[in-house]
């Protein structure tokens, strides 16, 4: 076999059943060999075992196998070629970092020979995507090229999962090699410590003195993160919550780990949070951090975060989490599942109880008082009103994909979300651009789910080319695009912070026809949506339409998204807007930025 | 405050730099960093020497310690431990002051060509400091070049 038949057989053997990617020179023998793979392996179906899917461009090839991994839970994979190929795939690279995506990409690289002279389309891969991704490997040794493959699918999805980048050099996807069918690098380190934090277990006096601060609170509350998806915990976590009656509150990553439609569901917090969760988070005497990482966007100002907290308490897989912002009083490294589960046993076994129907009271009249809403009655379409009626139609059970802004808040805010991996968002990186390309991974890992991205018409602008990649592979994907005319998150900032001089956020008098771009690739269904009374008919029959459906929703370009703690402001500065009940007094939007950016 | 930073690192392509980079990142500047080859053919040491601030430098340790290609890591700082820095130089000046000065701190002659001598000491970062301005007084000092800091954990003494 070839160095590139070789890699082929090793996506084939970890089950991949789709692959993301560009051609181009440095790429072509690994290319070669999926369309000989293919060909020499019909499914019974007579469909291709290892469908390439190709994208406008490499970035969107990365997001579309992020999407994959983050709506199946399984390792995405893309091709990339060298030099300007790999060097496009580094956003989606760093954006999978920071949010613990497993991704595997391999980039062609120049010849062993000719690398480091500047030679065509070279680029030091290594050296770039080192500081962005989980690990980089640069294959140099032909012989060692089956071990790396393998080793990178381990990195990319055990401990805390991340993206891995395998450079491969052409003349050794062309080097005449033996596959010996098992063979791993040691990486002895990672082994070592992944092996100790994995098969880390609570012990019973660990459990003893959880139980004792749980114990000693009134009103205590589960702080849950992305983790909890990752780690694949959502159950763990109910069972947890519902055993002890615990409420809980989601990070942004978090959302779906813990359905939203539960009592003790009280949603998102932190900077566009729900009121009700961050004033329980203001007012509980007890945190319990569970795969999140007390993040600035949820944290604010660390000294005021949690003021009432006597205790926290946190579980992660990472050991650099534990401490990090928050000093905390009780901690284990490990899976969280696992953890959960050694908790909820050990409470049971000694018949841990605690009266928490004060607490319930008052999380129920948090929630009552300082529900979600926005003006009902307005002449123009209010976003919420749109997230709202797509979660009507749906009864909450669509994978919902994002941009970045307003409409990911809106989304985040006002959709249900029962279970994890259907709420698939640039978290950390922020990155604009994403929710297309994302959702068309996400359907091609979820065939049996509705797929809809929500997008802004700055996002969609980013990677608006991957719309053709929609017809092309006539994927269902439904697109939603909430047009206010600009960079909406971008001028809330400037209205709060800059005293409203719209520097470069105002697109009103941008001349694209978001409905003729999407026809002319392809869309039979794509129409605009601008009278409110005609939300409920115009998104049913959207949503209904068998294929690819492109809807364009022109809303108050003036809505804003509230809450909104501002940065560097505490949870009870929050400003909630004009529909949403505040309980302190909020604060003065100033006319200059923090520091907290 | 001066942290020194032991790190068994596997021999990959980019590991250094990887390391190297995670300190760069948080804008520390590295003040010394050694790395040679271990017993074991596939694995370096790396001596690292930064200052900065307790819970950031904790938090680069243990970011660096999930690196795919660190075996171990850890402070020396607070442990007990022997620390060395190798320096060469070439200096110029009169032989028996220079002789004087090598005899006074153990250092070692490596070459001598007409008024030009090429000589080696090694200590501590402060004795290293100390020979130079001793070697400065005795002759003119044209050139030098100093390794950084080697360092490793004292023997282990059971009672």
């Amino acid at each position: 076999m070839t160095g590139a038949d070789i890699v082929v057989q090793i996506l084939a053997d970890e089950g991949l059943d789709v692959l993301f990617g560009y051609s181009g020179g440095a790429i072509l023998p690994v290319y070669d060999a999926v369309f000989r793979f293919n060909a020499e392996h019909p499914r019974d179906d007579g469909n291709e075992p290892l469908p390439l899917i190709v994208p406008a461009n490499e970035q969107g090839a990365c997001f579309m196998a992020a999407g994959y991994a983050r709506a199946s839970g399984r390792v995405g994979v893309a091709l990339v070629t060298s030099g300007p190929g790999a060097t496009n795939a580094v956003t989606p690279v760093r954006d999978s970092m920071a949010d613990s995506i497993p991704l595997v990409v391999v980039c062609g690289q120049v010849p062993t020979g000719a690398i480091g002279t500047d030679a065509f389309q070279e680029a030091p891969v290594s050296q770039i995507m080192g500081a962005c991704a989980k690990h980089v490997f640069l294959v140099t040794d032909a012989s060692t090229l089956e071990a790396t493959l393998r080793t990178a699918f381990h990195i990319a999805r055990s401990g805390r999962p991340g993206p891995v980048v395998i450079d491969i050099p052409k003349d050794v996807q062309n080097a005449p090699l033996i596959f010996e069918g098992s063979r791993e690098l040691p990486v002895r380190g990672y082994r070592s410590r992944l092996h100790a934090v994995e098969s880390a277990t609570l012990t019973d006096a660990a459990c003893a003195a959880f139980f004792a601060t749980l114990g000693a609170s009134e009103r205590p509350l589960i702080y849950a993160g992305g983790g909890i998806v990752s780690a694949g915990a959502s159950g763990p976590l109910r069972d947890f919550a519902h055993a002890f009656g615990i409420p809980v509150v989601t990070t942004l990553m978090g959302i779906g780990g813990f359905d939203t439609t539960d009592p003790l569901a009280l949603h998102m917090l932190g900077m566009h949070g729900a009121a009700y969760a961050n004033y329980a988070m203001d007012d509980c005497d007890f945190v319990f951090a569970l795969g999140a990482r007390f993040d600035d966007r949820v944290v604010g100002v660390p000294d005021q975060f949690a003021p009432r907290a006597r205790a926290i308490a946190q579980v992660d897989i990472d050991p650099a989490e534990i401490g990090k912002v928050k000093a905390v009083d009780w901690h284990h490294v490990g899976s969280l599942d696992q953890a959960l589960d050694r908790l909820l046993a050990y409470g049971a076994r000694i018949g841990f109880r605690r009266d928490l129907s004060a607490w319930h009271a008052h999380v129920a009249g948090l929630k009552r008082h300082h529900a979600m809403n926005f003006s009902r009655d307005s002449d123009s379409i209010q976003p919420c009103a749109v997230i709202e009626a797509i979660n009507r139609i749906t009864n909450g059970r669509a994978i919902i994909s994002t941009g970045v802004g307003q409409h990911q808040m809106w989304a985040a805010q006002y959709f249900d979300f029962r279970e994890p991996r259907h709420w698939l968002t640039s978290g950390s990186m922020g990155t604009m651009g994403f929710g297309l390309p994302a959702a068309i991974g996400a359907q091609f890992a979820r065939p049996d789910l509705t797929v809809i991205d929500i997008d802004g018409d700055a996002s969609i602008r980013m990677n608006i080319g991957e719309l053709e990649t929609v017809t092309t592979y006539g994927l269902p994907v439904k697109v939603v695009v909430l047009n206010n005319s600009g960079d909406g998150m971008v001028r809330q900032w400037q209205k709060l912070f800059f005293k409203g001089r719209f520097s470069a956020s105002d697109k009103s008098l941008h001349k694209k026809d978001f409905i003729k771009a999407a026809q002319a690739d392809g869309f039979e269904w794509a129409q605009r949506l601008d009278d409110p009374r005609a939300i409920d008919a115009t998104i049913a029959d959207f949503l209904a339409f068998d294929g690819p459906a492109f809807l364009e929703v022109v809303i108050d370009p003036d809505a804003g998204v509230y809450p909104m703690v501002g940065p560097g402001a505490t949870y009870a500065q929050m400003i909630t807007g004009d529909w949403i009940p505040s309980r302190d007094t909020p604060v003065e939007a100033t006319g200059q930025p923090t520091g907290m950016f | 405050m001066r942290h020194t930073i032991s790190i068994l690192l596997q021999n990959e392509a980019g590991a250094l730099a990887r390391v190297a980079g995670l300190f760069a990142s948080r804008g520390y500047n590295i003040e010394s960093l050694t790395v040679a080859a271990t017993p074991d053919d596939d694995v370096s040491r790396l001596t690292l020497v930064v200052f900065g601030d307790d819970a950031t430098v904790e938090q680069i340790i243990k970011q660096s310690a999930k690196l795919v290609d660190v075996i171990e890591i850890g402070e020396l700082t607070r442990k007990e431990h022997v620390e060395r820095e190798l320096l060469v130089a070439r200096v110029e000046g009169d032989e028996a002051a220079i002789d004087a000065c090598l005899d006074r701190f153990s250092a070692r002659l490596l070459q001598r060509e007409g008024p030009q001598s090429v000589v080696e000491y090694t200590g501590s970062a402060d004795a290293v400091d100390r020979f130079l301005d001793a070697l400065r007084a005795a002759g003119d000092v044209a050139d030098h070049a100093r390794s950084g800091i080697a360092a490793i954990e004292r023997p282990l003494v059971t009672a």
